[in-house]
């Protein structure tokens, strides 16, 4: 055997294993995906193959899918006009040296390192209609005579809003900071002697030099709005209705509660279209010539 | 370097998924039985298993519990190698209709364990008709449950209150509730189909059961029927007047907890509710129930309780050992296990007589009275065969209707045109009508 060969073996021997497994555990579960889509099957008996109608039935008038992806385009701008309007405010503060700005930085990432379950479930706490209902007791203390059953389904969209935006508000400022920080100092300084104010320094000189990562942010918001799935899971405990339901929730309800693979794959696969036609829409719309510095 | 090939060759062949294990031959028969272990444990369920050993020496049974066995069985299903009897939540009609499940006629037609009648007969009338297709029964509930409104006896006794038969005594109650300061019912709204069950009673409660079986037939008509859209109007009035404040938006948990805790008189809920509460229940509290009232005009039974096998056991049509696996079920909900299991786990079991000479607390008595009082018992069984109905209209309704936001009819129509939908699409399977079955 010669070296290059041996060589080889002694690559493919430690990649084979981890690439084997990715096939196995993600490529080959998202080909079948793909081919259950097109199949009516209830998960315990035999498929039988219905073409295209599975799709033509998710995007008739009658379905919950179109409600669905409205729920999910409300929960991607709604809040994330917050977010980034917030974030890209508290970062200029954080990288003015506002007085805590460390303080701060800490305090707003903190969100992050809670996992997305346990901060639906804190917020299911504040909007408790119970005793423990933090919000419903400071209205009570301002005079409101019955508690507001925030997380019922009809205003959950709206309840989930400020859980959102605080969740991660904190995350993109850290992601927006970095990129001030990286501005050379010397801009702001000759900007100045040029007598431009904060603002025309803001918008002229951090903004332009932060585009790339923004747009970053802006594509992290948007797919992250599309698959909206465990704040909506959590406050609905499990039983999402279609008043409420994301596109996700309605595809793991499809497949595990109503025993309609060919449904819950078809809605999979559409979300998967739907997530990559909207990072590629973001980046084009977001598209400037770049600046170096 | 040559060495370094069998690794991930070996890591492959260690792993649970290439096992190379087989059962032992020459050991007798082994039985694996699965089981869904929710609120009542799978302790009973064992103890069965070793007495059951202990008289059959050449059966061992493997019994397993898990709160996700679906997710379990299900690849096993798919790979026609389940285990041979199973307790799941896995849509038991789509099982049946699929052809996954072994008949249990054989069985029920055999003489009962402990007793001279057949185990068919040693079962409450009626609570196998649920899982009946084509002339053969395909499933045997090991629990009995029953719908019915909970209080605080203590609570009633302070303050005079006394728990009503009819509607209109209830709405006074809840009046009285109310003037006392307590939030005359609590609701889990988070799972708004709680209701559903409130509701088919006070449906049942105006109407003869041909008319409420004929709904669960599919009749055309049966929800905007002017005695469904008067048991709506009745649901959303109790809902917009006498829930707790604030209940839309709560969970079964935290909805009980403030029964419980006395902030809410009353709560309608299965037999389930004390086992689920049980730790929270303060010492004191006396847990008595009533009956869905009737209502006032209804031409109903007024002694019918909705009440339904629950706890279902099946056995699969692909197990190594079906026939065994019904025996050892017939054995489980014998007269001796049924006794058990009522003593154990303070809850029905299916098998008549299961607490004559047993000493049962005063809550389940309380729940005897009332299902000894029955005429005959009623369930529903559209939520279960037609999951596209119940998981999305049906839940969306009666949120809408107990919030206010739809009026009655409204809520009949659009229930009447989701089980159009049902009606009208070929690929949901609907068992032939049943008519109101006979005991």
């Amino acid at each position: 055997m010669t070296k290059q060969r041996q060589q080889r073996l002694f690559i493919l021997t430690f990649l084979g294993p981890p690439l084997a497994l990715y096939a196995l555990f993600v490529l080959l579960p998202a080909v079948n995906a793909f081919r259950y889509s097109l199949m009516r099957w209830d998960g315990l008996g035999a498929p039988e193959w219905v073409g295209l109608g599975n799709f033509r039935k998710l995007l008739s008038g009658s379905s919950d899918f179109l409600s669905a992806i409205g729920h999910n385009l409300f929960l991607t701008f709604v809040p994330g006009v917050l977010i980034l309007a917030l974030a890209l405010f508290f970062a200029y503060m954080v990288h003015q040296r506002v007085w805590g700005a460390r303080l701060f930085r800490v305090a707003f990432f903190f969100p992050n390192v809670i996992s997305s379950v346990a901060i639906a479930l804190l917020w299911v706490l504040i909007y408790s209609t119970t005793d423990v209902g933090l919000l419903n007791n400071l209205l009570k203390a301002l005079g409101q005579k019955e508690a507001i059953a925030f997380t019922e389904s009809s205003r959950l969209l709206w309840a989930i809003v400020p859980m959102s935006v605080w969740t991660a508000t904190g995350f993109f400022m850290v992601l927006f900071l970095a990129a001030m920080e990286n501005i050379p100092e010397t801009y702001y300084e000759a900007a100045k002697l040029d007598g431009a104010t904060p603002g025309g320094q803001f918008w002229h000189i951090t903004l332009p030099l932060m585009w790339d990562v923004l747009t970053i942010g802006i594509i992290f918001l948007v797919v992250g709005g599309l698959k909206f799935f465990d704040a909506i899971w959590v406050m609905e405990n499990g039983r999402p209705s279609p008043a409420t339901h994301t596109m996700s929730t309605l595809m793991y309800s499809k497949v595990f509660e109503q025993y309609d693979v060919g449904h819950g794959t078809a809605i999979a696969v559409l979300l998967f279209l739907l997530v990559l036609v909207a990072t590629l829409v973001s980046l084009r719309l977001l598209r400037r010539e770049r600046i170096e510095y | 370097m040559k060495r370094f090939v069998w690794v991930p060759v070996l890591i492959l062949l260690l792993s649970p998924g290439c096992s190379l294990q087989q059962e032992q031959p020459g050991a007798g028969i082994v039985l694996e039985v699965a089981v869904f272990e929710g609120g009542y444990g799978i302790e009973w369920h064992k103890s069965v298993a070793r007495r059951y050993e202990q008289q059959h020496p050449g059966i061992r049974i493997n019994l397993w519990g898990d709160p996700r066995v679906d997710e379990k069985l299900k690849p096993r299903i798919l790979r026609r190698r389940p285990p041979d009897l199973t307790s799941c939540t896995l849509p038991v009609w789509k099982l049946i209709v699929a052809g996954k499940l072994y008949p249990l006629d054989e069985a029920l037609d055999s003489r009962a364990y402990g007793q001279d009648i057949t185990w068919r007969q040693s079962l409450v009338p009626g609570i196998l008709d649920d899982f009946r297709y084509g002339g053969k029964t395909y499933a045997v509930p090991s629990n009995q449950g029953a719908w019915v409104c909970w209080y605080d006896a203590r609570q009633f006794r302070r303050h005079g209150w006394k728990p009503p038969r009819t509607w209109r005594e209830f709405t006074a109650l809840s009046e009285q509730v109310k003037a006392a300061g307590v939030a005359p019912l609590a609701f889990q709204g988070k799972y708004p189909t709680y209701a559903w069950a409130t509701l088919l009673s006070l449906y049942q409660r105006l109407v003869p059961l041909e008319r409420w079986y004929a709904m669960q037939d599919l009749q055309p008509g049966a929800f905007t029927d002017p005695e469904f859209i008067q048991a709506a109007r009745l649901l959303q009035e109790m809902a917009t007047r006498y829930y707790q404040p604030g209940a839309l938006a709560m969970t079964h948990t935290e909805s009980q907890m403030e029964w419980v805790n006395g902030r809410a008189a009353m709560v309608f809920c299965g037999l389930w509710l004390k086992n689920e509460m049980k730790n929270a229940i303060p010492a004191g509290f006396e847990m008595a129930c009533f009956p869905v009232p009737t209502v006032e005009g209804g031409k109903g039974n007024p002694r019918a309780v909705y009440s339904w096998g629950a706890e279902t056991f099946l056995v699969f049509a692909d197990a190594k050992h079906p026939k065994e696996a019904a025996d050892f079920l017939k054995f489980m909900l014998s007269l001796p296990s049924a006794h058990d299991y009522v003593q154990r786990l303070d809850t029905l079991s299916p098998v008549k007589d299961c607490v004559k000479g047993v000493r049962i607390s005063p809550e389940l008595q309380s729940a005897v009275d009332v299902l000894d009082r029955r005429s005959c018992i009623f369930s529903d069984r559209l939520a279960d065969l037609y999951l596209e109905f119940s998981r999305t209209a049906l839940q969306q309704s009666l949120a809408d209707l107990m919030s206010g936001k739809m009026a009655p009819e409204a809520f009949g129509a659009r229930l009447e045109a989701a089980i159009e939908d049902v009606r009208r699409n070929p690929e949901i399977y609907k068992p032939p009508a049943r008519g109101v079955p006979t005991p």
